[in-house]
């Protein structure tokens, strides 16, 4: 058992452990996306966290967790800085002023080579993250993430999400709470970066582009903003799609814009509301069960 | 001075092409309240389907007419396949953005399917070899008919939208879609012309960059598009005389970020701006030229 | 016991069947890993998977290896690191592969190679130039001449011919090859006494270099040094004509600007453009023009240096297993590879270092009437 689980992590254990920090981010943009929040900010964030923990382990030779946990504290507070600003912006304006953040890190990056390397990156970063670290923290996130939609605030996040303004008027401290959601947001952002940083031996700023943030949204978009596993399952869904569409070669692209655009035509909810769907559609064609009950 | 004027020569070139193109993406916004992430890739297929007609020995002219044209049907079919359905299916907003950029990644790999990844050129024209020198001051002739070009194309989207029927028709549903549908406009079919434009204005801008800087690749299109969003802020979203003037404007911020600062930090001078205009003034440099959707 | 038993059998009877078919063709599967899709490194991704396959095809045909076919196995990484590591892990432990030929992008290749090293697999890299990649581990090699071998001997040649007293620099200020390339040029530039007068940057997908040209041109250095691809630096060649800068100021390029596209993009502007590389496409040797010959047969374009250099990679490997007497043993075939000396290629006599860098005789060349050539 053991040595055929070996086996598959020797030829899968890198795809393994990319879908388990993909969704550990897609939470992260959960947390934003949940208070209407649809942040490209992710990219930068996750550099954030990225360039602090590889600082802290390869100069100053801090230990692994420490290293982690101070980047998502950096990105966390960086979001702090910026969000009190920008949450007074509305939809497309919020979405807009996070993008141009995330540029703007990534020219930081490119020009800042003591720190970063510039566009040469930092190789040779040691390798700490392991897949059962991702596992136990994507367990963590969701039962934190369980946790929050049952409790008071996460039903006033999702009054926020219906209509912020009734939201306010209803006693409901707007702001604070999506402030705090876009901090946290940040946290996970810059801890994920700062896990991945330490997954592969290189850093790049290539790495937190706005192609990055756009990813990141996609995972719970697809998945499904409103269900608890909605992130996971796009965030898989996201990261195998190259990887099982390789037998198309030259198409892959083609067949990755046509699935995604199918996705998002036939199933505007995510890709969970297939799920929710289903069992409805089951019983209805088993109606004798139902009525026994 | 010299320098000063030549690098206002350069700005200006530059910006009139994003100009054009950013219209397309705030006429949208403006009508739909919508950003169309594939407006990028009508911006690609519009320069190759320039070049295409270049390469045959057709006059340029026609080329810009096939690109506009072809700009157009895509972005009346990016409105019937993707947000029409996304509109009646009740998706989510957030549900375009992710759509058209699948769109957009479709186009691209077709592209590349079809004309190879590397980049490619404008044949030889009579009007590149043109240049003019005017005190220490150099113009190409070339540079000339793309500004032309961009402002007749301007002129010509200002006067529809202010003169004619069809004009009015959009600003109505800008307005309000539900005041249009009182007042006997189609809303429909005036969001499909809507689309349309904004195709046709992002194939246009396609050649005349391809015929300017003699590059044409499947993947000049996201390049643009980061463009255009910028100059959208700049102008405010929804804002067509302030995207004219965002889109002149950023070509001679980038052009003097270069000369009076440093080429390294460029963009962070663009993308800092635009931060601090979101902050200080959401509404864009050059809100009160036009009523916009409330 | 019964286990010890089966093996034997096992073992009789393949060399019952190796007798009995001495003919059996055995597959040597080459993982090439070059990005076809994903923006600007699929353009160079694609040449050398062409290239690397071509030379595949052609030894497979030539009968040179015996009884093992070669077996090109291509994946593309879309230029993404996550997804080259993915299929390395997958081609080293699921498709058994003996060699990787890539990967395209070197951050792909400091992700990625460290696993293959580990593994024992041999990985031939023709587009890295970074400086680094081979050090990852002595299983890592490349046939693309890292900048500082070639660079000095093109500013050498400027030097003696138009006694520069001053330079500007313009580089991909956001691409690995060129920020590398940067700092080879500056250091020459120094070390040759030329003062840097103006240095610019530009990044992926800019096509207008006019605000940095004209900062340049006010600068009037005597030479300019570009460190962009061929597409990048035939726009900068072209512009700067454009904006008047003349064509007495001569422009050095880096070793990734050979490519017919330049000339085909610049046109007229670029004559007189210097660049050093280990291969040009006139290159006049037999092994050459039958590849140039080749390509343009099977592909339709003509191939570029990268094309040249992956097609230099499965010569130099397959020389490699036939020295090596097969790919049974991973430490044996390292070492053939590592041995390989003087061995003939589309890039000429073809070396590598104790550091498994490439040992090429770095050629000026000229732009000349729509050509390269060697600058005399």
């Amino acid at each position: 058992m053991m040595a055929a689980l070996d086996a598959f992590l020797a030829s899968y254990g890198n795809l393994v452990n990319l879908c388990l920090l993909n969704t550990l981010l897609a939470y992260g943009v959960w947390l934003a996306l949940a208070a209407n929040m649809f942040t490209l900010g992710t990219g930068g964030f996750m550099a954030v966290g990225a360039y602090c923990s590889v600082y802290l382990t390869m100069q100053l030779g801090a230990p692994f967790a420490v290293a982690v946990v101070a980047g998502g504290l950096l990105a966390a507070a960086v979001a702090l800085v910026i969000g009190a600003p920008v949450l007074r912006l509305r939809g497309d304006y919020f979405m807009l002023a996070t993008f141009a953040f995330t540029e703007v890190v990534r020219v930081i990056a490119l020009n800042w080579d003591a720190v970063t390397g510039g566009a040469i990156g930092i190789y040779g970063i040691p390798r700490y993250t392991e897949t059962w670290q991702l596992v136990l923290l994507v367990l963590i996130a969701l039962y934190f993430v369980f946790a929050l939609r049952r409790s008071y605030f996460g039903r006033s996040i999702a009054a926020i999400r219906q209509d912020d303004v009734m939201s306010e008027a209803m006693g409901v401290n707007v702001f604070g709470q999506r402030l705090s959601l876009f901090v946290a947001s940040g946290f996970v952002s810059g801890g994920v970066g700062g896990l991945a940083a330490h997954l592969n031996f290189f850093v790049g700023p290539s790495d937190f582009g706005l192609l990055r943030s756009v990813d990141a949204l996609a995972y719970p978009i697809l998945g499904g903003v409103n269900a608890l596993l909605g992130p996971l399952v796009g965030a898989i869904f996201t990261t195998l799609l190259p990887e099982l569409l390789r037998f198309s070669s030259q198409w892959r692209e083609i067949l990755m814009g046509l699935l995604i655009l199918t996705v998002v035509l036939f199933l505007p909810g995510g890709a969970m509301s297939l799920l929710s769907w289903r069992p409805r559609k089951a019983a209805a064609r088993r109606p004798s069960t139902q009525g026994a009950e | 001075m010299t320098t000063f004027l030549q690098q206002v020569v350069n700005g200006l070139s530059l910006g009139s092409i994003y100009a054009v193109f950013a219209i397309g993406c705030t006429l949208i916004f403006g009508v739909l309240n919508i950003v169309n992430l594939a407006q990028g890739a009508f911006f690609m297929v519009g320069a190759y389907l320039g070049l295409e007609i270049a390469l045959l020995g057709l006059p340029l002219p026609l080329a810009l007419v096939v690109a506009l044209v072809g700009g157009g049907i895509l972005g009346m079919a990016s409105e019937l396949l993707v947000f029409r359905v996304l509109r009646l299916r009740g998706g989510h907003k957030w549900m375009g953005l992710v759509a058209s950029l699948a769109l957009a990644r479709l186009l691209v790999g077709i592209a590349q399917e079809v004309f190879g990844t590397a980049v490619h050129g404008y044949p030889p024209n009579p009007f590149t070899a043109i240049v003019w020198e005017i005190g220490g001051v150099r113009v190409q002739l070339l540079q000339i008919i793309v500004v032309i070009t961009a402002v007749i194309l301007m002129g010509i989207l200002g006067f529809t939208l202010q003169k004619t029927s069809v004009g009015r028709a959009i600003r109505t549903v800008a307005f309000s879609e539900d005041v249009a549908r009182i007042v006997g406009v189609e809303v429909g079919r005036t969001i499909l012309i809507t689309f349309f434009i904004a195709g046709a204005l992002a194939g246009a801008a396609g050649v005349l960059l391809g015929l300017l800087f003699n590059v044409v690749s499947p993947f000049m299109g996201e390049h643009m598009l980061v463009k255009g969003l910028t100059v959208m802020i700049l102008g405010g979203l929804g804002n067509i005389p302030g995207a004219v003037a965002g889109g002149f404007l950023l070509g001679l911020v980038e052009v003097f970020s270069v000369a009076y600062v440093s080429s390294a930090f460029r963009d962070a001078i663009g993308f800092g701006l635009i931060f601090l205009i979101l902050l200080v003034k959401p509404t864009g440099l050059f809100s009160g030229f036009e009523e916009r959707r409330a | 016991m019964m286990h010890a038993r089966l093996t034997r059998l096992l073992i009789a009877a393949t060399a019952i069947s190796l007798a009995a078919a001495p003919a059996l063709a055995a597959d040597v599967k080459l993982g090439i890993v070059q990005s076809t899709s994903g923006g600007s490194a699929a353009l160079y991704g694609t040449m050398q998977k062409n290239g690397a396959e071509l030379a595949a095809a052609e030894i497979n045909a030539s009968g040179k290896l015996g009884d093992l076919k070669l077996v090109p196995v291509h994946q593309d990484d879309a230029g993404d690191r996550g997804q080259t590591v993915n299929i390395f892990q997958r081609l080293i432990n699921q498709d058994k592969v003996t060699v990787i030929f890539g990967p395209t992008l070197t951050t792909s290749a400091f992700a990625a190679d460290p696993i293959a090293n580990a593994a024992k697999v041999p990985v031939i890299a023709s587009s890295n130039t970074a400086p680094g990649v081979p050090a990852i581990g002595e299983y890592i090699f490349r046939t693309s001449a890292p900048e500082a071998a070639v660079f000095p001997g093109v500013l050498a040649y400027a030097v003696k011919r138009y006694q520069p007293k001053t330079a500007a620099q313009i580089y991909g200020i956001d691409d690995v090859l060129m920020k590398a390339a940067y700092g080879v040029h500056k250091a020459a530039l120094d070390k040759a006494g030329i003062k840097v007068v103006a240095t610019e940057t530009f990044q992926k997908g800019d096509v207008d270099y006019s605000a940095q040209l004209t900062k340049i041109k006010a600068a009037n250095p005597d030479i300019i040094v570009v460190g962009g691809l061929a597409e990048e630096t035939a726009n900068i060649v072209r512009q700067a004509r454009q904006l008047g800068i003349p064509q007495s100021t001569v422009f050095l390029g880096a070793n990734a600007a050979i490519s017919t596209k330049l000339n085909d993009l610049a046109g007229p502007a670029a004559q007189g453009f210097l660049v050093g590389s280990g291969w040009f496409i006139d290159f006049d040797t037999p092994a050459n023009k039958a590849f140039v010959e080749a390509y343009k047969a099977k592909y339709g374009n003509a191939p570029d240096t990268f094309a040249a250099q992956a097609h230099a990679a499965v010569t130099i490997f397959a020389d490699a297993v036939k020295r090596a007497g097969g790919v049974s043993d991973p430490a044996k075939l390292r070492a053939a590879i590592a041995d390989t000396k003087d061995l003939e290629t589309v890039l000429g006599p073809f070396s590598f270092d104790k550091d498994r860098e490439p040992v090429l005789v770095a050629k000026v060349l000229e732009l000349k009437d729509g050509k390269f050539q060697l600058a005399q």
